[in-house]
């Protein structure tokens, strides 16, 4: 379990991480999300002591990382995965990591294979290594001690569709035998099929956190695209009901909730082919929370 | 996962403290004894540092008087040569840290930095001991070379001779090294620093000093090479004023940068 409570962490007059409390349980997989430069990274190297926390602090099952004899064996961390010598082999650096810990040195094979990184990969140097590579060598590393908590920064960067889809299993599977997972990630959609909590933050300060269904409940569902075999007749039944309607591609964008218009078509007896809510889901929820925090301003109503 | 696992954590994800002992020290030195070797520009560096003492060597025998071919002299050259590249090999061992960043690894598994600062250091000072071994062999095969090219050399070595400018003299270079690699925490810049340090100083001070007999009396006592030379003169016995010469100099560039180095590692950001 990991305990982040009132953590800020201030560089100068900057304030990176502001007042952020949140707990990662056991058994479930916790998607850290936010925009770039949000305070994910910053948050996470406080868990680890690599940076010292302004105000607050945080706990890893009960104590503070530095508290933890041989930490590695409790908690595994994946930080950055080009953040090792080039000039190491990628079995090199798992080695090291293993002498440290004290593990024997098959755990390291065990490793290698678990990643499905080969032989012959683990010979090569990490500057030789892809991104994804890295990545895979990174999650290895971080699994070495056998680990009950698992903090990953951007695991899935740079990983190919079919090692997202690896990665997620594994992460599932670890949750599910107890573990604690956090894992941050910029891009929703990672987040969004691995995660059963998330947290939403955006420059230095949580927008919102919860399971994805309990924060889509909180979202407004106002605006609804739909299409049925009489658009002409349904968008008049809609603006007669006092409702804005426009076009959008093949239907019709209207501004009100789903059951709304259904209600509509159900009364004029028109046969829908599509209905559904326009907003969407978590991604513009996200947009909108973390909207102010933004680099990019959005076009009014673009979907990203 | 292959093994059954996560025996680390009891009810309400607790983790037990108990359960395992911290990182032995033992085996801190010996990942850092081996970080030291396990890149190519580390184990060829120090491959490149003793072949360098045996070409210098070789030459020496080719080029010196047969009289000056005893075992003593060749192990002062070989001395003389580790003196300048030894404390790069430590620099390298602190630097890589952030220039190479696995800082963030090291210190990741084991957060008690404290502890990773003296495991390097004890590293360090043993592969000085074993490079320093290598390069007393070398002296030996430059003497028999010596022999070869007419020499009838004394094998016999002074210890006061032998401890004060081979042993203690290197040993003084890799604090040096430490040091400055700690307070400058990159690679070319340390380098560059202990190179200004062992090699235009001296040279800077000495010109200085035949300018103005005032600062020719308080060079010894800033300038560290400088008074380190006694320790480096055959059989002679430093005086007390030269004593407390080192001692002074020795706190300017080496115990003030030390302390200085390792609060900076101990602070610093690993990004």
């Amino acid at each position: 379990m990991i305990k982040v409570e009132g953590l800020t962490r201030k560089y100068g007059a900057f304030t990176a991480v502001d007042d952020v409390s949140f707990v990662a349980e056991p058994g479930r997989v916790t998607g850290f999300l936010g925009p770039n430069g949000a305070g994910k990274t910053t948050t996470m190297r406080v868990m680890v002591g690599l940076t010292p926390a302004t105000h607050g602090h945080v706990t890893i099952g009960g104590h503070l990382y530095q508290d933890i004899p041989n930490p590695g064996l409790h908690v595994g961390v994946l930080l950055d995965a080009s953040a090792q010598h080039a000039g190491r082999t990628g079995r090199e650096i798992l080695t090291l990591g293993a002498k440290t810990m004290g593990l024997p040195a098959s755990r390291v094979d065990e490793m290698l294979e678990l990643v499905s990184l080969s032989d012959t990969e683990a010979k090569r140097r990490l500057r030789n290594y892809s991104l994804g590579m890295k990545q895979r060598l990174g999650i290895a590393h971080a699994l070495l001690g056998d680990p009950s908590v698992l903090i990953l920064d951007e695991p899935a960067n740079g990983l190919d569709p079919a090692g997202i889809r690896w990665m997620r299993g594994l992460l599932k599977g670890y949750a599910e035998r107890g573990g604690t997972v956090l894992l941050s990630s910029h891009l929703l959609h990672e987040v969004e099929i691995i995660a059963d909590e998330m947290i939403l933050i955006g420059r230095g300060k949580i927008v919102a956190q919860g399971s994805k269904e309990a924060l889509l409940a909180d979202a407004d569902h106002s605006t609804t695209l739909v299409t049925s075999l009489d658009n002409d007749l349904l968008g008049k039944a809609l603006e007669h009901k006092g409702y804005g309607v426009s076009a959008a591609g093949s239907g019709l964008r209207v501004d009100a909730a789903p059951v709304d218009v259904g209600r509509v078509a159900a009364d004029n007896t028109i046969v829908l082919t599509d209905l559904r809510s326009a907003d969407g889901g978590l991604e513009d929820l996200f947009l909108a929370l973390t909207s102010e925090t933004q680099r990019d301003v959005l076009p009014e109503g673009a979907q990203a | 996962m292959s093994s059954t696992g996560m025996s680390s954590t009891g009810a309400l994800g607790q983790i037990d403290i108990h359960a395992n002992p911290p990182v032995p020290m033992s085996r801190l030195v010996q990942v850092e004894a081996r970080k030291a070797m396990d890149t190519r520009a580390g184990r060829w560096f120090a491959v490149s540092i003793l072949g360098l003492v045996l070409v210098v060597e070789v030459i020496y025998a080719l080029v010196a008087e047969d009289f000056d071919k005893d075992y003593s002299d060749f192990l002062s050259i070989a001395g003389g040569v580790l003196g300048y590249f030894l404390p790069i090999l430590i620099i390298m061992l602190v630097t890589s840290e952030a220039s190479q960043r696995n800082g963030l690894v090291t210190f990741t598994l084991e957060p008690r930095r404290p502890r990773v600062v003296v495991a390097k250091f004890v590293a360090g000072l043993v592969l000085a001991v074993g490079v320093m071994v290598m390069g007393a062999v070398m002296a030996l095969l430059g003497t028999l070379f010596g022999i070869a090219t007419g020499g009838s050399p004394e094998w016999s070595v002074d210890a006061n001779l032998f401890f004060n400018g081979f042993v203690l003299a290197n040993v003084i270079g890799v604090f040096i090294g430490f040091a400055i690699a700690m307070l400058l925490m990159n690679t070319a810049a340390a380098i560059v620093g202990y190179f200004a340090y062992s090699l235009i100083l001296p040279i800077a001070v000495g010109i200085l000093a035949a300018l103005s007999s005032w600062f020719e009396g308080v060079a010894p006592w800033i300038e560290f090479n400088t008074a380190q030379t006694p320790l480096f003169m055959g059989d002679y016995q430093p005086s007390g004023e030269e004593w407390a010469q080192i001692a002074v100099s020795g706190t300017i560039w080496l115990i003030i940068p030390l302390v200085l180095g390792t609060m900076r590692l101990l602070r610093i950001e690993f990004k």
